[in-house]
Formats: C-alpha cells, structure tokens, sequence
C-alpha cells in the first residue's frame, strides 16, 4: 500500500508559524502525523538577569494575542516567589480584563479565524435571504441582526465586493470543496456574523482598554497590584464596561450559541464519527474566585475519556522532554530545572520534516509522563464531571438544546461547542466579578497595590503562575538569585496541544486528533485545518526554551546530516 | 538628545527654535537667570519710556523648550555633564553658552537706589520710576546711551539730563567732528540737555543707599539719577574654572569651547584665532546656525564675520552705520570722505582704494548697494559717492537683515490692506530677524492707511488662487497614481459594481475626515482623500508575519477608523495576511505568488517582527520549502512598490533583539539593507498609524514626510509628555509615589513612577487606543516608550526613572 506525505505550511488562520504534515494511504485517510512550530525566538533567554519586577513587561510580548495572560501569569510568578498577596481589589480588576478577553479571544477564532473552514461564501451568494430568516428562527427566537432587508444587505456587500475584482483575504479559499456542509442560507447566516463578529471584538478591546490602558499588549499591572486606579474608581468608566460586555452578551445570546447549534446540527455525522477526537486526556488548573468563594473552573486531571475517574491537579506531576524537539536534553525535567541547549537538525533537503528524528521548536511537556489536552473542552468536561455549579447548568443546557453528549466534546465540533459556551459563562460571570468590584468600593475599600519594600525581599526564591487562559493551562515558572531572574520558564497551552511525539512515541494532541481523518481532495486538505484550528493554535506562545549557562544561542552547532 | 542653553536673551531663543526645527527629537532646556521669558533687549528703551510692556516684547519661543527662570549659573561640572545654580543641577549631552555680556560700572552701585546700569527689564523699570524730578547723569556715548538719551528727552519727568563724555565725540571715536556736532545740535534742542565733552565723574558723596551729590571735573550735580551706559563685558566668570577664556569664552570657528561638548555663541564668545566679540543681532544669529549645525551634526559651517548694518532709529534722526570685516579704525591709510547737506551727513571711511565703512544721518543712501561694495572688495572710485546716485528710489532702508525699504513695505501694507503688524508675516519677515526695526514697522504700518473693501477682495481672489493651485497639485498625484497604478483603474466593466461596493454612508464621511485631520491636511483636502480612498481597494496588500507575536495585526484588527469590516471588504484589498486569509499551505503560497507575479511593482509590503538572522536564518522557516523568514523576506520586498514595517520589531529588532539577542534579529531595513523603509514603531503600533500613511503613499505615490529614522512626522514628531493630559501636573510637581496612593486616585504625574514619556516620540496622548479609549498613562502605569525599538526593553521598561545620565 503506498503512502504520500503532504505539507502544509503556513497554516494560517492562527497565532504564528506551523507547519504540519501528514501521511496518507491510498484512500486518503491520514495515517501518520507531525506537528512542527517553525520559529524560535527565545524570549525567556531575554528575560535572564532582569530585575524580576520588569519580567511582565517583556514576558507580555510573548504573544500579541494572549497578551494580556502573559504579562498576568509573569506577574503572578514573581509575586508569588516573594509570597506578595495582592489586594481583592486588584484580583478583580485582572479578572475582569483576562475573563474579557476569553469572551473576544473565542469569538474572533470561531468567526474569523475558523468559521471559513466550514463557511463558503461562495455559497452564501446565492442565499434566498427570506428563507435564511426563517432558518436562523431555528435556534433562536430573536437571531443577531437577522432582518431580510439586513441580510440583503449582507448578501449585496459580499456581492460587490467579489464582482469589484480583488477577493482580498477570501482569495484562494476552500470554496466548493465537498466537506462543506451548510446551506446557502445558513453560510449567509453565518457571514452576517462574521461581519457583526468583527465589530463586537473591536467593542470588547474597547472595554479591556478602560481597566487595561490598551490592547493588544495593556500596560496596568504591577508587582503587588494593579495601576488602573483612577478608573477603577470612576462610575462612568464601570458604567461603560458593562454597557460593552451587555452588548457583546447579547451577541453571544443570539449569535455565537446559535450559530454553533446550527453547526453541531449541519456536522452531526462528523461528530458522531469522532472526527478530530485525540487521546482523551484532559487537565485543568481551575481559578478565578468569586467573594461567594464559588469558582469560576474547576480543577483535576482525566484520561482516556474516563468521565468517572478524574484525579487532582498537581503541578508537581508537570514535566517536559525534548527528543523529538530540536533541543540537546532529551529527559523528562520539571520547568524549574529546564535546562535545554538548542540542537538544530534543519529540515529534510526538499524541506519536509525529518520525521524520523528531531522535528520541531515545541517541546513536549507532559502530565505524570501522559500527553494532555488543555483548553475550554477540557475545562467543560471538567467543570460537568465535577458537577460545578458554574459549568454545569450551561452545559445542560446545551447538551439538551443540541443532543450531544459529553464525549461528542472531544472531537473538532465539540471542541468549538465547548468554546462557544464557555465564552457565555464567562461573559456572564464579568458580571458576578463587577459586582464584586462595587460592593468593595461601596466600602471604601480602595486599595489597588500590596506595599513592600523591593530592597528587603528575600534576594532568592522561586515562584510560579498557573492559570487557566483561553486556549488552556499557562504556567509561568521564575527563579530568582541575587535579585534577579536566574531562570524562566513558560508552559504555555499550545505547548501542551502542539506537542511533538516524546521518547515512548507517545503522539501530541494536533498529531494524534489527525490520525484516521479521511481527505475528500489531498490537495485542499480542509479537513486538516478543520482538526488543528478547532484547538486555537497560538505558536508564538508555544515555543520556549532556558538556557541556565546563558550560551548565544546563534553559536549552537547544528548537525550536519 | 538634551541641549541646554544657558541664557535668556536673543541669542538663546534662535538657537533653541533653531534647534527644534533642525531636529525635532533634541530636547531643549533654557536656563535663564532672569524672572521673565526671553525678550528682546532691543527695546529696553521701549520699556523706560512705557510704550511697550515685558509681555509685548517678549520673544517667540517654541513651545516645547523648557524654560528654567530665576536660575543664576554658579558652575559647570563637566565630568557629570551638569550645570548646577543655586537651587538647582541640569544635565546635559550638549551646553551651549549665550549668557551675552554684564555691563561695566565704575564703581560698585549694588544697593543703590539712584544709580542704576542699563541692561534687563527689571533696570528699566528701576530708571523709569527714578528719573522723576531728578538731574538725570548719563554716562557713555555708544549707542546705548545715545538711545537712552533720545528715549529720556521725550520723557517730561527728568529735571535735567547730562550726558558725560570721556573725550570728545559720540557714537563712535570716528564719527566726523560734522557728524558729532550735527547730533550735540539736535539734542541740546531741548533746554534740560547738556552733552560735557571731557568730562568724568571723579567724587561722590555716598549717604545710606543714596548718591547724594558728584563731584564732575566741570561741575557738581545733586539730586541726581545715575545711568551706566558706558560698556560691556563678556558675562562668563561662572565657566573660567572649566573652559579656556580671554575676554569671553575662548572658541573655535565652528563656536565649540575647549570643551568638546560646550558651545558659545553671542556677545560671550571670543574667536579664537582673531579676538573677536558679536555684538550685533546678526552676527549671534549667524554663530547660533555655525553652533546648532556642528552640534547636530549636519553639514559642517563655519562662523564668518560678515558687513554689518546699524541702524539706530531715534526719535530725532536717522542713524545709518555700514561696517566691513577688515575695517581698522587705526589703520593709517583710512581716508574719510564727508558729504554734508542741511542736516544730512554722509561719511564714508576709505582704505586702500576700498570702501571701509560708511556712517550716515539722515542719509537716504542705498545700505545695500553700499554693503554689496563692501562684500566685493573692490577697489572704488571716490567721485562715485559724490554723485549721490546711491539713492535707492525705494526710500530708507526699514530692514536691514531682510533688505526691505520703506516704500516697499507701504506697498505690501496697502495691497494686503495690513493694519498690525502680526498680519504682516505671510508677506514679509521684516522686524522677524533681529527685532530691531519692529517698533519701526509697526509706526510706518499705523501711518499708512489703508482700504479694507479692496484688500479683502484682494485677498480672496489670492486665496482662491491657491486652493485652486493646492487642489490642481493633489490632482496632478492622483492621475500620476493612476498611470503608475494602471490596473488600479476602474474599467467600463467593473465600475458601477465598484462605485457600488462604496457604501458612501456617514461613517465613512466621518472616517475620511479623522484621516485628514490626523494627517494634518486642509479640510479641503477630504473629497479627494475620498477619491484616493476608492483607488485603495484596488492595490494588493501582503502583510508578513516574521518573529513575532501578532500583536500588531491583533491591533489592527481593531481599527476604529475605519472599523475593521469596512476596512478589509471595502477598503483596501488584504491579499495575504497569514492570521486572517481563507486559505493555507499552497493554497496560500500560490496567492503570494501570483501577487508577487502579476502585480509586480505595485504591491505594498506591511513586514511584522523581526528578522532572525542568526542560525543562517533558520530560527524561522516559513512555507512548504522551508523558505527562511529572511529569504522570503527578501524575495518579497524586491518587488514591492513599497515597504512598511510595522511595530517595534520590524523597527529594529524590538524585544526580539533585546539583550543578549539570542536569535542575531534585526529589523527589516537592516535586514534588507535598505534605507526606504517606512517604519512605524509601537508595540503595538497603533492602527490608525498604519491606516493614515497606507493612505498617504496610495494617493500620492510619495511617502508622507519622514523624519531622520524613516517614521511619518505626522505621526512620530510629539513628544508623549508634551501632549500628556498629566503634564500638568509634572508642572506643578504633583507625582505619584507609590502605587495606588492618593497622587494616583488623582491621576498625577508618573514620571516618579518610572514614565517614559519625555523620552517617547509617538502620538498615543492625542490618537489614543482602542476607539480612544485610553492608553497606559491613563491607565495609571505610564509609558516606557515602547516605540524606541529595542532599547526601550533593555531601559525602559521599567517602572523606575532612568538614572540621571543614562538617556541620550
């Protein structure tokens, strides 16, 4: 039986550079994968020997779309090396800006970065826009902006613009490929909410930037606290926040839900034959505490789909190895040990992944020695396993509303299910925080900053910043000698979902969720993309190395065969 | 860099708005030892005699120089590059001295409340309130005290006024015995005016803080005001320990001190290889340009001591003094020849064939012609000036650094209907050089009337002529455009699907006219900022993802103006965009391709993050070959009509190459070896930085005007502390000293707190983030001038205040 290697780099549609390539046999079914982040820029390497208390400025830089969680985790990490507990007041205010941007961070990959893996405008021209209203009724009784007169509107923009000549980012697309599932009128349904999707993420930046100062890349933390005081104390500021999050909640009400039971409904079939579905393996940190003491996610460790067997979270259980990473150590080490030495072993000469050998930037982290998956399905599995009070009244819901059940999460459709209802919860709980916030103020509790004296801290220690972020767990790990950072290192959500195979040959997430997928045309592998985007790659987040000796990496000796 | 000026007069203030127009990233600071503003000394009288206030005379100055008053220089510490006063130290990269020049008094006056020299405002008013009922004694007959006198004869308050000659002549000891009595004549008009030739103070009686009696050789006088006119002295004691001094300040041609990096210009400065001391307005004004050039390294002047023109305009007569370089009072060979007529004096000086230096009253002859004799050195036939055909037909000289006579300036006032002098500027820039004619022009202006009805007519016509001209140009770039951008063109076949694509709706009015206001255009500008944008959409855009972390295309994608929607569908045309397109791998790689094939020289190329260069270029791979982030980079730009790099890694390198760079990164202008990069720093820039010069470049195919590291000026020339909304508070002195303290609930000043604001060029305080919404000093943090490059994460990016001698 013969078999054909495709590439496919860049992927696009997400954070960064990777490649990944598959293997497939003569009917086209995916036998073999690898995934591979293509770029290393070393930026832990950067943060050696800086004052600990200016990590967060540097660290945010990590990534331009997590970049808030970044510059929360760094600080957290160095605050919690020098045991600095932060005021109640300032725990909110993070709050409200990380759990925002979960809310327009889901929404942007479903819409925008996603959604054309199963949308064809194309089709959404021929549209009968009066059906299409009717169709949109279907899942909810007041639909997004769904007029006629709109949606031909909508349906005129798309038109114009393709007849004007330019197709701009639509150029060259999947369009016609027969794994598109939608009707005309429901690709229309979904453009409209491209398009509205667009403007709602551009309010919720605005709300992010009252507490944060601007975004991508706020500027309002600091060691001890928060610094966004004055419009932490101003009702108008507040007033606007919630005016911006009521706005995008009802976008997601009668959008975003919609829309996805709309798609869980068009790819039944694929759901139900486990398409995308990877190792079952899923971790969760938990976090973000309300004053009631609820949480918002829960924590614990479940593996091979076992529902009934979840076991506790313990970061100690946290390792990362390198033998299929283009890295010197190939030993399973904990992140404050980390202590890896790039070992570059390029690519075959037609430029393909050496396969059999050392083949990406991402190395391989690992719980107990086990792959996992991280990310809202892991966290909606948790939370429905756990019985939490947050999750799991959402996911009831929607399990009733669409017929799926849990182990229908684990697969690409769920994967965008999961993500859909948690971007509801944690849009709705903005608002427990908020009140939170208030009550304090209401108190004349004002305090927005720990106080202490840089000078008399202990000049060593160790800390770490664990969180549950958008794509999934983050941890931030520091270690801090002679009053500077001696040693960083990031594991970040990608690290874990875009992980290459490790010494036992154990797949990654991306790798072993493409294994058996079927390609209708080899040379548009949409169904590829379908897999890999349904995770939220973000590789600017996912490669990272230390090197403790502090070597210039550029002297690193790269292997001649 | 930092240039501190020490000084408060005329020559301060040119250097420092010299500076900031050569240089609009230098940072200035004027240290003056004086409690008002520069202003301009040249009408002191002005202020004896109350026509004018301080206010009225006080000199245009640069809004963004800081002005320290009240600082008296002690010393110059040049090892920590710091001046230090009283109160106060300053630091600096760059001194440059103006201090001028201290006037002499024969004896010491401190404490006394009847004698006064004659040099800054506070002596003015010191005079002006104590010349009343007293017998005003003037001593010294330069030009000072001639001026002096004539303002205090007006005065009706002096009993009487003696002014004491040492020997026998006035102005100057080579004004003709004609010239001296021509000039005693018209002063001893008035019965309280006595000129003593020969004559000096030679006792006093001194009784608490009050001369009450002098003993002169000729005579005795009581009840008397005293006034020092007689001289001056360089005012440098405070830089002896330190720099090479004679008189003044020892300097080189190019005004540099015996200190690499201190300059001295004015009345302070001694030349070096000849002795000589500026003492004109002109003649500062050319060493101010010599020192800023050298200091900024530009283009390497150096300092020339040039014809000079006096003209002292006193109340009574008009006094005309034309001097060459080489002219040498003691040089045997000077030959004077005198040309008298009613009370008109012409007085040339000749040496060796040349005209030397000419002294006139009351003349009407031509300066200019004269000076222009001079500059050619030529040899001269005397008969000449007996001709009297030196008349300019064009009335007396007004201005004399600008070269303007009176009649032509009565005609400019009558054609533009001018009724004050401020109105005057767009015509001409007469009185705007040194000052000294101001007064002059402001009288000849309110002695000329003039008719509104016409000159408002006139002006409209003229303003209409250079609309038209304005909008003729704007149209001539677009058609250039749309024949260097052919399948831009909107064809017969595709036109009223395209017009029809352009929703012309009110926000995209508001839109076009946010663009044109940042981009500081004329409103007018807006109908065809409005055509350029139609064209946008037709120019295939490739926006490269390198090492980085998508944080400026997260940025992008919130534009507000427009917002993003309209912006991709309908306004320009995002062909590869590796976060946003539809398709992937070679479906992606064929639509680079075919842009890079077809649209060969008209794309433009929007680079993000850096360029690793170490590892061969292998720490980034991008596309099924493995193609290096700096070979596509390579391949890409060849073509591209333009290149913008955008956030402070495509700048240079940004936190990719901070400290210890393990990836060898670099920016895409080095990377490409390329000095025509666009470049827009920020991390992230903002978007609408991006927007107004993709604008900018689509319409009129040139960049917009860049600054010396490629940046837009219209977007990178502000500095962030001076359009702070806290600045105020920097002012006052209102910071922030620990987070979350009452400063902070109040939104003071940060810089405490560690802002970089005064070090940051960008314009974040007036465009803001987000819709507006905020940015990092609103949000209580401050700024760490993320746009700096690189630097800005191994310095800046802190929260504490740079140490005192680390920034540029």
């Amino acid at each position: 039986m013969s078999k054909r290697k495709i590439v496919i780099d860049p992927i696009t549609r997400i954070e960064g550079h990777l490649r990944i390539e598959v293997e497939v046999n003569e009917e086209n079914i995916v036998t073999d994968a690898w995934a591979s982040g293509q770029l290393f820029r070393g930026i832990e390497i950067i943060l050696q020997g800086r004052d600990p208390r200016d990590a967060g400025l540097i660290a945010q830089r990590i990534c331009g779309v997590c970049t808030n969680v970044h510059y929360r985790a760094s600080i957290s990490a160095v605050e919690d090396a020098y045991e600095i507990t932060i005021p109640q007041n300032a725990e909110i205010v993070r709050n409200l800006v990380t759990l925002s941007l979960f809310v327009q961070d889901h929404i942007i990959h479903y819409y925008h970065l996603h959604s054309l893996d199963f949308v064809d405008i194309t089709s959404a021209l021929t549209a009968d826009c009066s059906k299409a209203v009717k169709i949109a009724q279907q899942y909810h009784e007041r639909p997004y902006r769904n007029s006629e007169g709109h949606l031909e509107s909508v349906k005129e923009k798309l038109n114009s613009f393709v007849k004007a000549g330019r197709l701009g980012l639509f150029a060259n697309g999947y369009w016609g490929h027969e794994s598109y599932r939608l009707t005309p009128e429901e690709n229309l349904v979904h453009m409209n909410h491209y398009l509205e999707a667009l403007r709602i993420q551009h309010d919720i930046s605005k709300a992010i930037a009252i507490f944060a100062g601007k975004t991508p890349h706020p500027q309002n933390l600091v060691v001890g606290g928060v610094t966004s005081v004055v419009d932490m104390l101003n009702p108008q500021r507040l007033n606007d926040f919630m005016f911006l999050i009521k706005e995008t909640r009802d976008f997601l009400e009668r959008a975003y839900i919609p829309d996805m039971k709309m798609m869980v409904k068009a790819y039944e079939e694929s759901i139900k034959m486990g398409e995308g579905r990877g190792s079952g393996n899923f971790m969760c940190c938990g976090g973000y505490q309300f004053a009631s003491k609820e949480q918002l996610f829960e924590s614990g460790v479940l593996t091979g789909h076992k529902f009934d067997e979840i076991e506790s979270f313990d970061p100690s259980k946290i390792t990362e190895e390198a033998s299929r990473s283009w890295y010197e150590h190939d030993l399973p080490r904990s992140p404050y040990d980390q202590k890896t030495v790039p070992f570059y072993t390029d690519l075959n000469e037609d430029g393909t992944l050496k396969s059999e050998g050392k083949y990406s930037w991402v190395k391989a982290p690992r719980y107990g020695g086990k792959v996992m998956e991280v990310g809202p399905v892991a966290r909606m599995i948790v939370g429905v396993v756990k019985n939490s009070k947050v999750i799991k009244p959402y996911m009831d819901r929607f399990m009733k509303d669409t017929g799926m059940t849990l182990i229908d999460f684990s697969t690409t459709i769920g994967r965008n299910a999961a993500r859909a209802v948690e971007a509801q919860i944690c849009c709705d709980y903005l608002f427990d925080f908020m009140s939170d916030l208030i009550e304090n103020i209401k108190y004349y509790d004002e305090e927005t900053w720990t106080k202490y004296v840089f000078e008399t801290l202990p000049s060593a220690s160790k800390g770490a910043g664990i969180f549950e972020v958008p794509r999934g767990v983050l941890g931030h790990f520091v270690r801090i000698e002679d009053a500077k950072v001696a040693n960083y290192q990031v594991v970040a959500p990608t690290t874990w979902n875009a992980s290459p195979r490790d010494a036992t040959g154990q797949l990654g997430a991306y790798e072993e969720s493409l294994i058996g997928i079927k390609l209708a045309d080899s040379e548009r592998p949409l169904e590829v993309l379908r897999v890999i985007h349904s995770f939220d790659p973000c590789l600017a987040c996912a490669v990272h190395v230390i090197d403790t000796k502090g070597r210039e990496l550029s002297r690193y000796k790269i292997s001649a065969s | 860099m930092r240039v501190v000026i020490v000084g408060g007069g005329i020559s301060a203030v040119y250097l420092a708005n010299t500076l900031l127009q050569k240089d609009p990233a230098s940072e200035v600071l004027i240290v003056s030892d004086e409690s008002h503003p520069p202003y301009d000394r040249i009408h002191l009288c002005a202020l004896v005699e109350k026509s004018q206030c301080v206010e009225s005379i006080t000199l245009d100055l640069d809004p963004r120089v800081r002005l320290e008053l009240n600082q008296a220089v002690l010393s110059i510490d040049v090892s920590s590059k710091r001046i230090i006063s009283a109160h106060a130290a300053f630091s600096y990269d760059k001194l440059i001295i103006a201090t001028g020049s201290q006037p002499k008094a024969p004896f010491d006056i401190q404490g006394i409340k009847n004698a006064s020299t004659f040099r800054c405002e506070k002596e003015c008013a010191k005079i002006e309130q104590g010349i009343i009922g007293k017998n005003v004694v003037i001593v010294g007959v330069g030009p000072i005290g001639l001026e002096l006198l004539d303002t205090l004869m007006r005065s009706p308050y002096p009993q009487s006024i003696t002014l004491l000659a040492r020997k026998e002549h006035l102005y100057s000891s080579d004004l003709s015995r004609e010239g001296i009595a021509l000039l005693r004549g018209i002063f001893e008009q008035d019965p309280r005016i006595r000129i003593d030739f020969n004559d000096e103070i030679v006792s006093k009686k001194v009784c608490k803080d009050e001369i009450i009696e002098i003993q002169t050789r000729n005579r005795t006088i009581d009840n008397l005001f005293l006034i020092f006119g007689a001289g001056i002295d360089p005012h440098v004691s405070f830089a002896r320990d330190v720099l090479e001094c004679d008189k003044g300040i020892l300097v080189d041609d190019t005004m540099r001190t015996s200190n690499p990096d201190i300059y001295c210009v004015g009345e302070a400065a001694q030349l070096h290889k000849n002795g000589f001391i500026a003492g004109r307005v002109k003649e500062c004004t050319l060493q101010a340009d010599v020192a800023v050039e050298t200091l900024l390294g530009l283009e390497r002047k150096t300092f020339e001591q040039t014809v000079s023109i006096d003209g002292l305009k006193v109340g009574s007569f008009l006094f005309a003094d034309v001097r060459s370089p080489s002219y040498d009072l003691k040089d045997s060979d000077n030959e004077t020849i005198l040309i008298t007529h009613k009370n008109r004096i012409d007085q040339y000086i000749i040496s060796h064939d040349r005209l030397q230096r000419f002294i006139g009253i009351n003349t009407n002859i031509d300066l200019i012609h004269l000076k222009k004799l001079m500059e050619k050195n030529e040899t001269i036939d005397p008969a000449y000036f007996y001709s009297n055909r030196l008349n300019s037909g064009k009335g007396r000289l007004v201005c004399s650094c600008e070269s303007v006579y009176e009649e032509e300036l009565i005609e400019i006032i009558k054609l533009n209907a001018i009724t004050s002098f401020v109105e005057l500027k767009p015509y001409s820039n007469a009185g705007r050089v040194c000052g000294r004619c101001k007064q002059d022009i402001s009288a000849l202006i309110a002695a000329t009337p003039v008719n509104h009805e016409e000159a408002a007519r006139l002006r409209e016509e003229r303003e209409n002529k250079l609309k038209e001209a304005e909008l003729e140009r704007v149209r001539a770039r677009i058609n250039k455009y749309n024949t260097i951008h052919p399948k831009n063109q909107l064809s017969a076949e595709n036109l009223e699907e395209a017009i029809a694509s352009f929703d012309m709706s009110r926000e995209f009015n508001q839109w076009v006219s946010m663009i044109t206001a940042t981009m500081h255009l004329h409103p007018d500008f807006e109908n065809v900022v409005n055509e350029g944008v139609k064209q946008l959409n037709k120019i295939p855009i490739i926006w490269l993802e390198l090492s980085d972390c998508s944080g400026n295309s997260e940025g992008f994608i919130k534009s507000s103006h427009p917002k993003i929607d309209d912006l991709i569908l309908k306004y320009i045309s995002l062909d590869y965009h590796e976060l946003l397109m539809a398709g992937s791998g070679e479906q992606s790689e064929n639509v680079l391709d075919n842009i890079i094939k077809y649209d060969s020289g008209k794309y433009v190329l929007i680079v993000e993050g850096a360029v690793p260069l170490g590892l061969d270029g292998k720490f980034l791979r991008i596309g099924p070959k493995g193609e290096t982030g700096h070979a596509l980079l390579q391949r890409v730009a060849k073509d591209a009509a333009a290149v913008i790099a955008v956030g402070s890694c495509a700048y240079d390198g940004g936190v990719v190459a901070a400290a210890p760079n393990p990836t060898g990164a670099v920016g895409v202008s080095e990377a490409l070896g390329r000095k025509d990069i666009i470049n827009l720093p920020g991390c992230p820039v903002n978007p609408i930085n991006i927007v107004g010069t993709l604008l900018h470049f689509m319409m009129f195919d040139e960049f917009p005007k860049l600054d010396a590291k490629n940046r837009p000026e219209w977007a990178y020339s502000f500095l962030v502390h001076d359009n702070c909304e806290r600045r105020g508070h920097f002012d006052l002195g209102d910071f922030v000293l620990e987070w979350g303290d009452e400063g902070a609930k109040k939104g003071w000043c940060l810089f405490q707190m560690g802002c970089k604001g005064p070090y940051a060029q960008m314009n974040c305080p007036q465009v803001k983030f987000n819709e507006g919404t905020s940015w990092p000093v609103q949000a209580g943090h401050g700024c760490f001038a993320c746009g700096a490059g690189k630097i800005a994460f191994d310095e800046y990016a802190n929260n504490r205040p740079l140490p005192k001698e680390s920034h540029e």
